[in-house]
């Protein structure tokens, strides 16, 4: 890395000189010094004036905490052939970086429904709840109506712009939910999951407010006309269909895919109101979207969520990656000339974790980064505010001292040695590990990171020496057993480029981020000017 | 938290307005508690002056702060005043500026204190071990050295005419400080005794040596210069600086011998020759009768080793100062000089707790840490002093769900609707603070010194914690690998900025960047 080529010439060429040059030069010729110089002469400069932003994409990636985002540039970069500590994801490019504080109203350590909610709509609330303030009482219908918030996305649809959702994981899982949801429970995923009590307190179930989304906005506004989602994608096919067998798409599962016990199609009701989108469920179906000509997209790629990226190749009939989607996202949303709001969760980062699988955790990411690149290069960063961040982070750690370039998913080889270190009990540890979980598998070639949830829990300390740690089928230790590994509670990173990123910087309430797309895209005053 | 008395206002001013109709946000949610907030803190940050020149730069190192550890930290602080705890927030997490840190080493994935503060302090990465040298040398060999030496902040500011000062609660020649001031090509390299025959015979200098011959050496490599040395130095290792003689034993010492060096020289005598006007003080009573405005140069060793941590600084015999009232003190002496200063501010303890596996120690520690920076806000003007907060790196220290909010974060794991611990598939409860790898569990009852851990034997793995007080000050919170020592972590640590200059940190950038932010700010290596 380091050149002193330069040095050496200046030796020569002043010799007998003043030494203090020579001091110098050796450390400003260094290439590492060279390249921090240059990163501060590049900090750019966005447009911070209010509505400045046309276009905003929020990026979450769930359960990606700081040590997950590191483990992941490391991975990447070795990937790459590079030792991997230098390299740079997509959106460790990006000009601003802030913090964020996760907590719940009632939790410390947070779920994504509340963390989600505060995103979207601008005041943090309670666990487990979506689009709905702190006054609400978990599970209670009855509590919710009321203390409905209004959300970033619903303020873009109000506004004439473009709306989209992305996401891995089922669509109305608690992240995607709580851009378009308001529940008094995040686990209301369709009417089946609901209290008999809930659905007569007249609580409508998430994939059905998915569905009427268009209507229900109007309904709160009087004479509002807005016309919907234009891009939904993700998994969660069997909140939306009836528990019958007769309505199994054709890369079904299950024997039965459906869930839903009141005998909806909500895939067939939103053909019917939306009679020129396009409805698909795999990977041929979304290559055939022509983006120019669908004014509406309703993507369904799995019964439940979607395939890890390592485990996608398995999916039956195919489906597209998260920078697919994300590239197809973009280029129907930027149709509309009064710009788009889009959201995309990388949703399976944390199921990966809680499964205590790094494997599966840091190629999530890595899929993340490649959508972000694929966002970066879609999009004109003059008019389109970019933010990714997590929604929480997880007990995920990086353990001493691996030498550079040591495989981030192998054991500890110390600076200077060629073998695996040795802890206390005599025996290899690796890298990475959680401080709790269900623990050690070692289930070889799997791709699958909840294979691990059929395997007795096995934490504390195992011999590793035989075990390669770096295969797919790996799942690290963990400390304390618990059925599934948790959440944690430190602050997440915030990263942002375009109009309005330069408010992305110190340490901030997770909420701020709703305030700043609303103040960078005039959300609020836009949809203020649409009201009749 | 929330407030909704505001909404009863608007409805009436909404009658009172002209407007028809107040806008698609609820009142409700706009005067959400949450929602004003949030709000404010965007006005804040759209209002702020963006000046670029500072005339001092403090930066503060808390050893082994991770991000997790300010978490847990901000909670604990907020909880002993009475609040839930994660609402607050500490000293530097106010400021306005960020960025995120790439720690590792030229040759370590997870690094050392002596490769990240020489980049911090130089501009460049090195190997893990060394110190003020670029990564050609080898770790522990002496001939590798020369030529390999770089510059410090602390150097240039001190040939820029700037006055210059180093704080740490650890031994003054430990990594940290010592990268500010010192070229060696190992860390342990303390004092003579620490160092190999040969390393000596080939004319390498021990650290502590080099603290005090700071002057002399720098005007030797820089032949035009004439510097007045460094204004303030306060730490602990009174060790590396005495003979191994206990006549040379200062009045608080600890050992029956409290000196290391087997050259015979006395430092502090050495140091006093060559400042007469300089102040050497090694307690509290001595630290107090400074008087800052007619002391030119302060030389304080409070320790024998490392100073106390501050939840057991009361047992020191002689007494010590807090890292605040360390901070207080030099800023005092420091700005004396019409010209400005450097000063560099090490907590170095939070990462010697978290080694020993007691978060109480971190967290006391870092909480300390932050009231000194707050100090050093009250004594500066915002509009020429450029204060960098920052880590060196992190631990293998994690903040486990799902504890409700407000629950002692140093208290076991109770869930949200619960009021008694929840258990884990063990049946045994757990905290919600743990290592992954380090000594493990210890119950120390009241113990303030977390370095105790060090005298029992290692026990990793899964306790019973139902009757141990996880919360007390000598609890150790259990590790899931057994090694000597907690270790440090590889991921990304903050950096936190506030004053002229402090707009330059931004995004993800490498540990290196810390230097070139004080370069531009203080303008070191610019034409004058």
């Amino acid at each position: 890395m380091k050149t002193k080529i330069l040095s050496i010439v200046m030796t020569t060429l002043v010799l007998g000189g003043c030494d203090e040059d020579l001091i110098l030069k050796n450390t400003q010729d260094n290439t590492w010094f060279k390249s921090a110089e240059n990163k501060l002469k590049q900090a750019k400069k966005y447009d911070v004036s209010a509505g400045s932003a046309k276009n905003v994409i929020l990026f979450v990636g769930d359960g990606m905490g700081i040590s997950t985002v590191t483990a992941a540039r490391i991975l990447e970069g070795q990937l790459k052939g590079l030792q991997g500590e230098e390299n740079v994801l997509s959106f460790g490019e990006f000009p601003f970086a802030g913090l964020a504080k996760t907590y719940n109203v009632d939790a410390q350590t947070p779920d994504s429904a509340g963390t989600m909610t505060a995103m979207m709509s601008g005041v943090k609330t309670d666990a487990g709840v979506i689009g709905v303030d702190e006054d609400v009482e978990r599970g209670n219908c009855a509590s919710a109506a009321g203390n409905e918030l209004l959300t970033a996305l619903e303020l873009a649809e109000i506004a004439g712009k473009s709306t989209g959702i992305v996401s891995t994981a089922r669509i109305t899982h608690a992240t995607p939910a709580a851009t378009y949801a308001k529940s008094a429970e995040r686990n209301w995923e369709d009417v089946s999951d609901m209290p008999v009590e809930a659905v007569s307190d007249g609580c409508e179930d998430i994939a059905s407010q998915l569905v009427n989304f268009e209507t229900n906005l109007e309904a709160r506004f009087a004479g509002l006309d807005v016309n919907g989602l234009e891009v939904v994608m993700g998994g969660g096919r069997r909140h939306f269909l009836p528990k019958d067998a007769a309505f199994n798409s054709a890369d079904a599962v299950s024997a039965v895919e459906g869930d839903r016990t009141d005998g909806r199609d909500l895939i067939a009701e939103w053909q019917a109101s939306y009679a020129d989108g396009t409805y698909v469920f795999d990977q041929s179906g979304f290559d055939a979207i022509d983006a120019q000509m669908t004014p509406h997209l309703f993507a369904l790629f799995n019964e439940s969520h979607m395939h890890y990226e390592a485990d996608r190749g398995n999916d039956i009939a195919g489906e597209p990656s998260l920078s697919e989607m994300t590239d197809k996202a973009i280029d129907i949303l930027d149709n509309n000339n009064e710009g788009y709001f889009l959201m995309v969760e990388a949703g399976r980062i944390d199921h990966a974790h809680h499964a205590g699988s790094a494997h599966g955790a840091l190629n999530d990411t890595i899929a993340f980064a490649e959508a972000i690149k694929a966002a970066v290069e879609a999009t004109d960063s003059n008019d389109t505010l970019i933010i990714v961040t997590a929604d929480h982070g997880h007990v995920f750690t990086i353990a001493g001292y691996p030498k550079r370039g040591n495989p981030i998913l192998g054991k500890v080889v110390s600076v200077g040695s060629d073998s695996p270190a040795m802890a206390g009990d005599g025996k290899p540890y690796t890298t990475l590990g959680y401080t709790n979980g269900n623990g050690f598998k070692d289930l070889g070639n799997e791709t699958n990171a909840d294979a691990s949830y059929g395997q007795p829990i096995s934490a504390g300390r195992q011999d590793l020496t035989s075990v390669d740690t770096e295969s797919s089928g790996f799942h690290q230790e963990a400390l304390v057993p618990l059925s599934s590994e948790t959440h944690s509670g430190e602050d997440v990173g915030i990263y942002a480029s375009g109009p309005g990123a330069s408010l992305v910087t110190g340490t901030n309430e997770q909420q701020i981020l709703f305030h700043i797309m609303d103040y960078a895209a005039g959300l609020s005053v836009k949809a203020d000017s649409k009201l009749p | 938290m929330k407030k909704q008395i505001g909404v009863l206002a608007s409805a009436v001013a909404c009658v009172l307005s002209t407007s028809a109709f107040a806008g698609v946000l609820s009142d409700a949610q706009k005067d959400n508690s949450w929602y004003q907030d949030a709000q404010e803190k965007l006005s804040e940050k759209l209002n702020r002056a963006q000046s670029k020149k500072a005339k001092n730069v403090i930066l503060f190192v808390g050893d082994g702060m991770g991000v997790s550890t300010l978490t847990a930290a901000r909670i604990l602080q907020g909880q002993q005043q009475g609040q839930s705890g994660e609402e607050g927030y500490l000293s530097f997490e106010r400021f306005p500026y960020t960025a995120l840190v790439k720690t590792y080493n030229v040759d370590a994935q997870t690094p050392d204190s002596a490769g990240t503060m020489t980049a911090m302090m130089s501009g460049i990465k090195t190997d893990i071990g060394v110190l003020g040298l670029d990564e050609d040398v080898a770790r522990g060999d002496c001939s590798t050295v020369s030529g390999n030496e770089v510059v410090t902040a602390l150097e240039l500011a001190e040939l820029k005419g700037l006055s210059t000062g180093i704080i740490s609660t650890a031994r003054i020649t430990h990594a940290t400080p010592a990268a500010t001031y010192a070229k060696s090509a190992d860390r342990n390299w303390e004092d003579n005794s620490d160092m190999p025959v040969e390393a000596i015979e080939q004319g390498c200098e021990d650290i502590a040596s080099q603290l005090i011959n700071f002057e002399n050496n720098l005007e030797a490599r820089f032949l035009r210069s004439n510097v007045d040395g460094l204004d303030v130095v306060m730490g602990g290792g009174r060790r590396h600086f005495l003979p191994k003689d206990a006549l040379f034993n200062s009045a608080d010492a600890v050992s029956p011998v409290e000196g290391d060096r087997t050259d015979g020289r006395n430092l502090l005598e050495e140091w006093q020759q060559a400042y007469p006007d300089g102040v050497y003080v090694m307690d509290q009573a001595g630290f107090d009768g400074i008087n800052t405005s007619t002391t030119k140069k302060i030389f304080g060793l409070f320790n024998e080793s490392h100073m106390h941590y501050e939840a057991d600084r009361g047992n020191d015999i002689a007494g010590e100062p807090s890292l605040s009232e360390m901070t207080d003190k030099a800023i005092n002496v420091l700005d004396n000089n019409t010209k400005g200063f450097f000063l560099m501010v090490e907590s170095g303890r939070i990462d010697h707790a978290h080694h020993a596996g007691s978060a109480n120690g971190a967290l006391s520690d870092a909480i300390e840490l932050a009231k000194a920076v707050q100090v050093a806000i009250d004594n500066t003007d915002s509009e020429e002093t450029l204060i960098l907060v920052t880590a060196d790196h992190g631990h293998v220290f994690t903040i486990a769900g799902y504890p409700k909010r407000g629950n002692p974060i140093l208290g076991r794991v109770v869930k949200v609707g619960q009021n008694t611990p929840a258990q884990a598939d063990d049946g045994m409860p757990y905290t919600t603070l743990g290592y992954t790898n380090g000594l493990g569990f210890a119950d120390l009852g009241l113990e303030t010194d977390a370095d105790a851990r060090y005298g029992l034997a290692s026990d990793a793995g899964r306790k019973d914690l139902t009757a141990v007080d996880t919360q007390s000050s000598g609890f150790h919170q259990e590790a899931l690998i057994p090694n000597s020592a907690e270790t440090h972590s590889g991921e990304d640590v903050s950096l936190h900025a506030f004053g002229p200059g402090g707009s330059l940190a931004q995004g993800v950038v490498e540990q290196n960047v810390i230097f070139h932010i004080i370069n531009q700010a203080l303008n070191l290596i610019g034409k004058k």
